[in-house]
């Protein structure tokens, strides 16, 4: 079976439903077949009991002299063409009936009617036992179907009258032969029938899926077409609406709180910053530039601590705004290391860079920018001078997988576990402890994931995962 | 050159207008949109510094209402509001730059300086620029100090160039990286410092008079003395 076929719940539903509609229409037909084969069997029970009956009749009617043979001969003969014409296609006549009188008492040959020779049915009968008045089905040698047989005993001289079960076998395997035809088109447009309704059906809840899903990752103001009618699906789609609604609100609040607290605090910081810097131009003795400068710094360490927190609970809430493009990572990280490599050299670490082409992502340039450059300081403010960094890019599976790994000491235990969380720093780190926070929180937005981990050789390693746009080669 | 500042913070507008007059701009202030508005269309200034967050009317619809009534000054926008959403609103509907709350006063006048130039006549770009004794060849990516020809990376060769085309006025880290390398990151590490401190390794080696000059807190100046 095709992948993608098994992975449909319509394929899924309606091979189900087929099978069961096939069973079902197989046991209504076993039922029928049972029944006719029963009728027919009985229909020439009661045929052969009748004809049994009059041929006994004329048997003891008609004297014992050498006419006897021949009339009761006729009247056989007469009798196995009173039955109704059952002709194949080619038009043989398909019932075969044989007439036997014979005087166990007394060895002179039998009277025989019939097809074939007398002695095989003979053979034949004498192997059965046979109980007068109750009809037979006896297997003859050199006869394909059997022959259902009633006996008479007629003061000690055995009658036997015998019909073939061709006729009857021809019109079962007819009966079965148009059945088997009809059931399997009768099956096949059941299961187009169920593959296709249960296809439409999916491909509602198709739509709400994609939808949902586009919706999620950029315009929380989109919703799903309002459904007319108020089955499942429909009530789906209305809940899903519900849902957003919910999202979208709790996600503008925390936009506007996040809007409120920057404005709140950026405007004092920025009349503070701008009087310092005013200062600064007015060109004051040497003892005051130092302290003032001192001063801006830490506006800026300040505000970017607050901008990172407020970047970190809006992407940790999904109300990040994302600005997507089509990135070449390794051009991104080759940006980076150019810009970080003197600062590298600066600490001694060694920086190898292993990237493979083609990696491209749908991302915000800015935003990825900003994580990969966190990663990188990361490494610069918290590694041992002289240490080797590797930055290895690599795509697999529909993932690029970016890994920064080091042989410094590592992350320290009591922090590995939840690096990833807001304000929570190494005891030595002179960080605010947003960087992991915010590089999870931006990776997540863009569908990815972020892990740490430690390498072989007891050093630290990040490992980013983003979805890569596949490239067809031209 | 006549500025019209619109900012309703007082202590921003104070500091700002003293800053904008030691630069040698004439600069009228407005504490509102409509107060804003009725000096605007004076149509005495050669430029507007509107801030977004304004008590009466969202500095975007002053700068509709301006440009609606035949304003054609150019507008830089201050805002305090983070969304990139916000940027890009400011610029379609009439705004020609956008400086996010808090800024450095050096990039605030860079980009007034920018938008002021871009709508007077255009300047011819040169080929060489030229900072005391400090020259540089932007065709052949030549740089000399003197006779002495500097033996410099591209990306010095960058750096130096948008000094050297800042010469004499302050730019900050932030405009370095944003201009060098195209990047709006906000790094906690000494990178952008580092890259100076080797450039001037190369300029200043040697010389008794040094031309990249640091400005603690602010960022760095290429001048003379």
């Amino acid at each position: 079976m095709p992948k993608f076929l098994q992975a449909t719940a319509a394929w899924r539903i309606s091979i189900w439903t087929t099978v069961a509609f096939a069973l079902g229409t197989a046991l209504a037909f076993s039922i029928v077949y049972f029944l006719v084969a029963n009728a027919i069997q009985d229909r020439s029970d009661a045929w052969l009991s009748g004809e049994a009956e009059v041929l006994a009749r004329v048997s003891a009617d008609t004297p014992r002299d050498h006419l006897y043979n021949r009339i009761i001969g006729e009247v056989a003969e007469l009798a196995t063409q009173e039955l109704p014409d059952e002709r194949n296609e080619r038009g043989q006549r398909l019932n075969s009936v044989f007439f036997l009188e014979s005087d166990p008492n007394n060895n002179a040959s039998p009277l025989w009617v019939g097809p074939g020779s007398v002695d095989t049915f003979l053979k034949a009968i004498q192997q059965t036992k046979l109980v007068p008045g109750i009809p037979e089905s006896i297997e003859v040698e050199g006869w394909p179907t059997t022959f259902r047989v009633v006996t008479r005993n007629e003061n000690g001289r055995m009658i036997y009258l015998g019909l073939s079960g061709r006729g009857a076998r021809h019109l079962l395997r007819t009966l079965t032969g148009r059945f088997l035809i009809l059931w399997g088109s009768t099956v096949l447009m059941g299961f187009l029938i169920s593959y296709m309704s249960a296809h439409r059906t999916l491909l509602r809840v198709q739509r709400i899926t994609d939808t949902v899903a586009r919706i999620g990752s950029e315009d929380l103001g989109e919703r799903l077409p309002q459904p007319v009618n108020s089955d499942e699906i429909s009530r789906l789609a209305k809940t899903f609406n519900h849902m957003l609604d919910r999202i979208q609100s709790s996600v503008n609040e925390l936009r506007s709180v996040t809007d409120a607290v920057a404005h709140d605090l950026k405007s004092p910081l920025t009349s503070i910053r701008g009087a310092l810097e005013s200062v600064l131009s007015s060109e004051p003795s040497e003892k005051w530039r130092d302290s003032i400068g001192d001063a801006i710094e830490g506006v800026d360490r300040l505000l970017s601590a607050l901008d990172t927190t407020l970047d970190v609970a809006e992407a940790q809430a999904g109300a990040l705004r994302l600005d997507r493009s089509t990135v070449e990572l390794s051009a991104a990280v080759k940006q980076l290391v150019d810009l970080y490599q003197p600062a590298m050299d600066e600490r001694q670490h060694k920086l190898v860079v292993d990237l493979e082409d083609h990696v491209v992502v749908d991302a915000d340039w800015g935003l990825l920018n900003r994580v990969l450059s966190n990663l990188i300081e990361n490494e610069i403010a918290h590694l041992p001078v002289g240490c080797q960094i590797t930055i290895r890019l690599r795509s697999r599976e529909g993932s690029a997988m970016l890994v920064i790994e080091d042989n410094g000491p590592g992350f320290p235990p009591d922090i590995s576990t939840r690096a990833f969380e807001r304000f929570v720093r190494g005891k030595h780190s002179h960080g605010h402890g947003l960087g992991l926070a915010f590089v999870d929180a931006v990776v997540r937005a863009h569908g990815g994931t972020a892990k740490i981990s430690g390498s072989p050789g007891g050093g630290a390693v990040v490992t980013l995962s983003l979805p890569a746009i596949v490239l067809h080669p031209a | 050159m006549r500025l019209l500042l619109v900012e309703d913070d007082v202590a921003i507008q104070g500091f700002l207008k003293r800053a904008l007059v030691e630069s040698g701009y004439q600069v009228d202030t407005a504490n509102n949109a409509r107060a804003g508005e009725l000096k605007a269309l004076e149509g005495i200034h050669d430029a507007f510094v509107i801030d977004l967050g304004l008590p009466d009317m969202d500095g975007l619809d002053l700068i509709v209402r301006c440009r609606a009534q035949g304003i054609s000054a150019p507008v830089l926008i201050l805002s305090a509001r983070r969304s990139v959403d916000e940027r890009v609103r400011g610029l379609e509907q009439g705004g020609d730059d956008y400086l996010t709350k808090p800024f450095a006063l050096a990039e605030l006048l860079a980009r007034l300086r920018n938008l002021l130039r871009r709508s007077s006549a255009p300047q011819n770009d040169s080929v060489r620029l030229q900072a005391a004794d400090l020259q540089l060849d932007l065709v052949r990516h030549e740089a000399r100090r003197g006779d002495h020809l500097l033996q410099l990376t591209p990306q010095e060769f960058s750096l130096l160039e948008y000094l050297c085309r800042n010469a004499g006025r302050v730019v900050t880290r932030t405009m370095i990286l944003d201009h060098v390398w195209r990047m709006q990151i906000d790094p906690a590490t000494n990178v952008v410092d580092v890259h100076i401190y080797r450039l001037r390794s190369k300029v200043d080696h040697n010389s008794p008079t040094p031309l990249i000059h640091t400005i603690r807190g602010v960022g760095y100046v290429l001048k003379h003395a």
